[in-house]
Order: structure tokens, then C-alpha cells, then sequence
């Protein structure tokens, strides 16, 4: 492992994080060594390296870390890809995808996508119940469009088919709240700019921070 | 004589001004753009054009019906013809759009694309209870003025002509027309055909909604 990149994730800020610190360059030094070289083996990657911030099953026990159980395979595939040519940058997550081989890719997102999603909760009903009308109608006044017509009803997200106009629009639903609002203050500040036509930039660009909490509030408790 | 000359060319260029543009801005209308000509070459498989229209539901709804609110117009069963033109109007920037631009910057830049959604959604059906009436007071007096002002290119039922481009018009949102009635006669509606905006210009307020609520109370008209 790099010294850089043992810089960037021992400059992470919060304090809570730096405990974990030390647990991971344990295990990155031993992530590089051993290698990924076997599809078989990424029940054993996801049990010894993901698991320290996604969960051993993909349900994140840690409001910044995404849940990864039961995202299609092809959204995961294409942000791995993308953390790994540096598209999607991040300081936790980028030291770990310089780590995987192309081939370690596809059998990681076959088997967190496999994986069953825990229900979440949301910890604000009132919000909830204006991010579900956010959802479902959109705002037309500033013309932020109804986050359904892409995501599905209830955040189920819909795996996109190969062809000229079919993207993956990934499942939100009961994903952790502050991962949810991290994601959409960097697509309106164009931190994250993977998303294809510029589609989710354009999208929370138009939104209030109100609204970006309130729609985490309604996805993190929506249910089955 | 220099004076002379010069204000013989300054009679003859302001008898030619008004004409001249005049005929540019009708032959602007007519002439079509280098990606609606494209466009319309191009042959739009419907099943592909309901994987391409997916960005749009979040406004327009799964079912194109848009909204009865008149935020946004219903697009199922409208001529494929005039689907194509409004989109690449509102690309090039022609027919002004800024909610809606932004999102088909990129993705409508496929010809492709804009095929297959002309097709998938000219073919879906009007949903008649969502379509958004007017007051339903002024339906006659809309009647009257429609049959004598707008039938020639709308059609006696407001089913447009898919080969010169006129958008159907009955069932359409009551709030919607009645917002583009307003950008038609004020000139806010940058691609509006120049002979309506001549017959809509001395327009009332009471007029356009009588007009509005008319053309919403109209039923689907049979294809
Ligand atoms: C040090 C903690 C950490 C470890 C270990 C880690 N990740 Fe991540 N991962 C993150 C963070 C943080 C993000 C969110 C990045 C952001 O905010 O853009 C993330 C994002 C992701 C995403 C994108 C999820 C989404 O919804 O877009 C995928 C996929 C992913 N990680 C897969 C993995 C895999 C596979 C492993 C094991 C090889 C792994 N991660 C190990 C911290 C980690
Ligand atoms: C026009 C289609 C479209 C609309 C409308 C849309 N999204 Fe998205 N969204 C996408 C796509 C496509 C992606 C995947 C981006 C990528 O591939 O990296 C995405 C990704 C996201 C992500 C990141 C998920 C993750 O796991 O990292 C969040 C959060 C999100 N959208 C929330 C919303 C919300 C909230 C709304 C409504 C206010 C909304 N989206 C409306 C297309 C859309
Ligand atoms: C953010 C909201 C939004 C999105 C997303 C959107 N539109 Fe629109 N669209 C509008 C609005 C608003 C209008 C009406 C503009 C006006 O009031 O003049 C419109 C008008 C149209 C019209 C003209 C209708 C007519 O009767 O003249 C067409 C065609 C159209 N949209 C197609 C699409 C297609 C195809 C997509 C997806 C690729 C799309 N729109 C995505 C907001 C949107
Ligand atoms: C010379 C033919 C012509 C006449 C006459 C005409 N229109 Fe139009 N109308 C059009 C065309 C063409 C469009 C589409 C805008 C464009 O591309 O220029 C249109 C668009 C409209 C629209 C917007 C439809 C939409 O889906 O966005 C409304 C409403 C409308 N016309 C109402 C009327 C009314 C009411 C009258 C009579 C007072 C009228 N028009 C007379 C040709 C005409």
C-alpha cells in the first residue's frame, strides 16, 4: 500500500473514524498481499475487507457507508468500475477499489447484490411524509421531477437492459439516511459527476437541503 | 445628389424591411432543421423507445398523461410528427424549456433515442379522467372562436395534422394550453407558427381561456 493513500484515510476528520483507521491498514496490507485472484473468493473478500464498512452481508451498520445488499449487479459493477479509473472518488472507498483486479469485479457484485436488504428506519416521521410527496410527485415549481419515474415506486430501482438507452437507476430503498444526502449534495456540487446525462446532477442541483433530508428520511423507512 | 441616392436606398430598404422579415420568419417555421430532418429518417422502435423514455415519467408520468395541473403536457397520442419537432425545438433552444432542457441535453442527442420515444409514445392511449378541464363555463364561446380561427390547421376536432406538424390539441391539459396560448400571443413561445400567432395576437384574457377550456372539454379524437 502507498504512502498517499495511507494519508488520505488517516486524514478522514471525525474523530469516531480513526479508530477504524488502524483496522483497515491491517487490513489493506493484507487485502494487497493475498490478492483477489478467484471469483470463489469474494465471499471471503466481502467477509475480511468490505465488511469493516459495508456490513459482512452488504447491510451497513454505519449511517455514512452505503448498503450494498440487493443493489443490482450492474449498478455495483459500474461504480467499481468507475472508483477504479477515478470517475468516482472517495476518499475510504478509492484506496480500496486501486486494490481490485478487473476480475475481482463482477463475482463482488454478484454476491452483494444477491444479499438480502435489512428494512431501515427513518428517525423523522413528519419528514418522511413530505419526502414520500417529494417522491412521488416532484416539485413542479422548481422543476425537480418525481424521483419515482426513474427510481421506481418505493426506491426499488429497476435493472437497466444493455442497448443504447437503458441505464441502471439503483435501488435507494432503505439505504442509510446520511449516505442518501451525502450523494445528493455532491451531485449538486458536481463532486460526484458519474451519473449518465448529467441526470442527478441536474436533479439535486434543483434541490432544497430540506428536501434532500426529507426524501432520506422517506427512502430510509420505506419498507418492502 | 449623394443625398439624393442616399435616401432613395433609405425609402427603398424600409419598404423592404418588413417584408423580408416577414418572409424569414415563416420560412424559419417551414424550414426544418438539420436534426428534425435527421430525426425524422430515422425509424423508432416503440420497445426501445419505452426503455429511453424512463428520464422523462418523473415529470411527463409513466403514462405520458403528464398532469391534469397542467405542469406538465400530456405527450401520449400526440402526432409522432409533432413530438419530434417540439423536442428538437426545445433542444435547439428554439422553443424555450428550462426545466425540461437540461435533462435531454445528452440524452436525447441519439436520433435514435428521439425516434424510439415519438414512437412509444404517439402509440399510448389518452387516458380521458386525467386529462385537466377548464371551468366549463366558457366551452361555447371557446367553440365559436376555435371554428373560426384555429380548425384550418387544428382540425374540426382538434386533431391536428401529423403531416404539416399541428399538434393535436383536444385533451390536452385545461392549465397547460392556456399557458402556451399566453406565450403564442405575447411571443414567448419561440417556435409558434406565425400565421397563429397573427390570428391569436388580438386576443382577450376571456378569450384565451374560453379558448382553453374548449379544446380541453374536447374528447380523444378517433385516429
Ligand atoms: C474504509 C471503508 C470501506 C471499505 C473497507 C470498503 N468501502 Fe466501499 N464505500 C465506502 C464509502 C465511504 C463509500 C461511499 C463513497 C461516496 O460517498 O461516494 C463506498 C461506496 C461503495 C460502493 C458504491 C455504493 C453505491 O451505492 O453507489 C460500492 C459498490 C462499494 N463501496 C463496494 C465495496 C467493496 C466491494 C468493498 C470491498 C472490496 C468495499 N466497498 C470496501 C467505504 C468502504
Ligand atoms: C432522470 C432519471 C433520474 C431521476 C429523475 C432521479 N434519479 Fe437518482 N439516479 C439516477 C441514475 C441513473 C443514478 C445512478 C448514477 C450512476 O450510475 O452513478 C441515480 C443515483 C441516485 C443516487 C445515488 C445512489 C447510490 O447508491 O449511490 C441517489 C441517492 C439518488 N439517485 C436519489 C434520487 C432522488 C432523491 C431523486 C428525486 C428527487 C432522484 N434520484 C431522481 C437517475 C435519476
Ligand atoms: C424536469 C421536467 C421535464 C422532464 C424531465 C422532461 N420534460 Fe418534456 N416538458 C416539460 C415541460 C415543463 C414542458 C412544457 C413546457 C412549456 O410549458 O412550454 C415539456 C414539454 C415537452 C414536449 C412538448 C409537448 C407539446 O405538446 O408541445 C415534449 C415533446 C416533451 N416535453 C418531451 C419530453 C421527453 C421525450 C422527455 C424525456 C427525454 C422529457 N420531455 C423530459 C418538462 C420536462
Ligand atoms: C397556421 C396554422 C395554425 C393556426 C391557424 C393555429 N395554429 Fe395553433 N399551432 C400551430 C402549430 C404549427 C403549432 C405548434 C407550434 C410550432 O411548432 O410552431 C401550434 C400550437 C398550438 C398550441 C400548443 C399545443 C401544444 O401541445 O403545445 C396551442 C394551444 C394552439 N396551437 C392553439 C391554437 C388556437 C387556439 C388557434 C386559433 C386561435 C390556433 N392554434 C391556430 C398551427 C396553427
Amino acid at each position: 500500500m502507498k504512502i498517499a493513500e495511507f494519508k488520505s484515510l488517516s486524514a478522514t476528520p471525525r474523530g469516531y473514524r480513526i479508530g477504524m483507521t488502524a483496522r483497515l491498514a491491517a487490513l489493506l496490507l493484507g487485502f494487497g498481499m493475498a490478492g483477489l485472484a478467484h471469483a470463489q473468493d469474494a465471499q471471503t473478500t466481502a467477509a475480511t475487507v468490505c465488511a469493516a464498512c459495508h456490513g459482512a452481508d452488504g447491510n451497513s451498520l454505519a449511517p455514512m457507508f452505503p448498503t450494498l445488499a440487493g443493489l443490482q449487479e450492474n449498478y455495483i459493477v459500474k461504480q467499481l468500475n468507475d472508483f477504479m479509473s477515478g470517475k468516482r472518488k472517495n476518499d475510504m472507498m478509492s484506496p480500496i477499489a486501486a486494490q481490485l483486479k478487473p476480475e475481482d469485479v463482477q463475482p463482488l457484485a454478484a454476491y452483494f447484490s444477491k444479499q438480502k436488504r435489512a428494512r431501515g428506519t427513518s428517525t423523522n416521521r413528519m419528514a418522511a411524509s413530505a419526502g414520500k410527496v417529494l417522491y412521488n410527485q416532484g416539485n413542479d415549481e422548481t422543476g425537480v421531477p418525481a424521483c419515482i419515474g426513474c427510481h421506481q415506486p418505493k426506491g426499488a430501482g429497476s435493472e437497466g437492459a444493455s442497448g443504447l438507452q437503458n441505464y441502471t437507476y439503483p435501488k435507494l430503498a432503505n439505504q442509510q439516511i446520511d449516505y442518501i444526502k451525502s450523494q445528493l449534495k455532491n451531485f449538486a456540487t458536481g463532486e460526484r459527476s458519474n451519473d449518465p446525462n448529467r441526470f442527478m446532477r441536474v436533479t439535486a442541483k434543483r434541490m432544497t437541503d430540506e428536501e434532500m433530508e426529507e426524501v432520506a428520511q422517506y427512502l430510509a423507512g420505506v419498507g418492502d | 445628389m449623394k443625398k439624393i441616392l442616399i435616401s432613395i436606398v433609405a425609402i427603398a430598404s424600409i419598404a423592404v424591411l418588413p417584408l423580408a422579415a416577414q418572409a424569414q420568419t415563416s420560412q424559419t417555421w417551414n424550414e426544418k432543421s438539420a436534426e428534425l430532418t435527421k430525426v425524422l429518417e430515422t425509424k423508432g422502435d416503440p420497445e426501445r423507445g419505452a426503455a429511453a423514455f424512463v428520464p422523462c415519467q418523473g415529470c411527463h408520468r409513466s403514462d405520458a398523461m403528464g398532469k391534469s395541473s397542467g405542469a406538465y403536457p400530456r405527450l401520449a397520442g400526440q402526432h409522432a410528427s409533432v413530438l419530434l419537432k417540439q423536442m428538437t425545438d426545445i433542444r435547439s433552444g428554439l422553443r424555450n424549456n428550462p426545466k425540461m432542457e437540461e435533462y435531454v441535453e445528452d440524452h436525447l442527442a441519439k436520433p435514435e433515442n428521439m425516434a424510439d420515444i415519438a414512437a412509444y409514445v404517439s402509440a399510448l392511449p389518452i387516458v380521458e379522467d386525467k386529462v385537466g378541464r377548464g371551468p366549463g363555463t366558457a366551452i361555447q364561446a371557446g367553440k365559436t372562436l376555435f371554428e373560426r380561427d384555429c380548425v384550418q390547421c387544428h382540425g374540426n376536432n382538434g386533431e391536428g395534422d401529423a403531416q404539416k406538424f399541428y399538434p393535436m390539441v383536444a385533451a390536452q391539459h385545461y392549465r397547460y394550453l392556456l399557458r402556451e396560448l399566453h406565450y403564442i400571443r405575447d411571443g414567448d413561445r419561440g417556435n409558434s407558427n406565425p400565421d397563429m400567432v397573427k390570428v391569436v395576437k388580438p386576443y382577450r384574457e376571456a378569450d384565451l381561456e374560453a379558448l382553453a377550456d374548449y379544446m380541453s372539454s374536447l374528447p380523444p379524437p378517433k385516429k
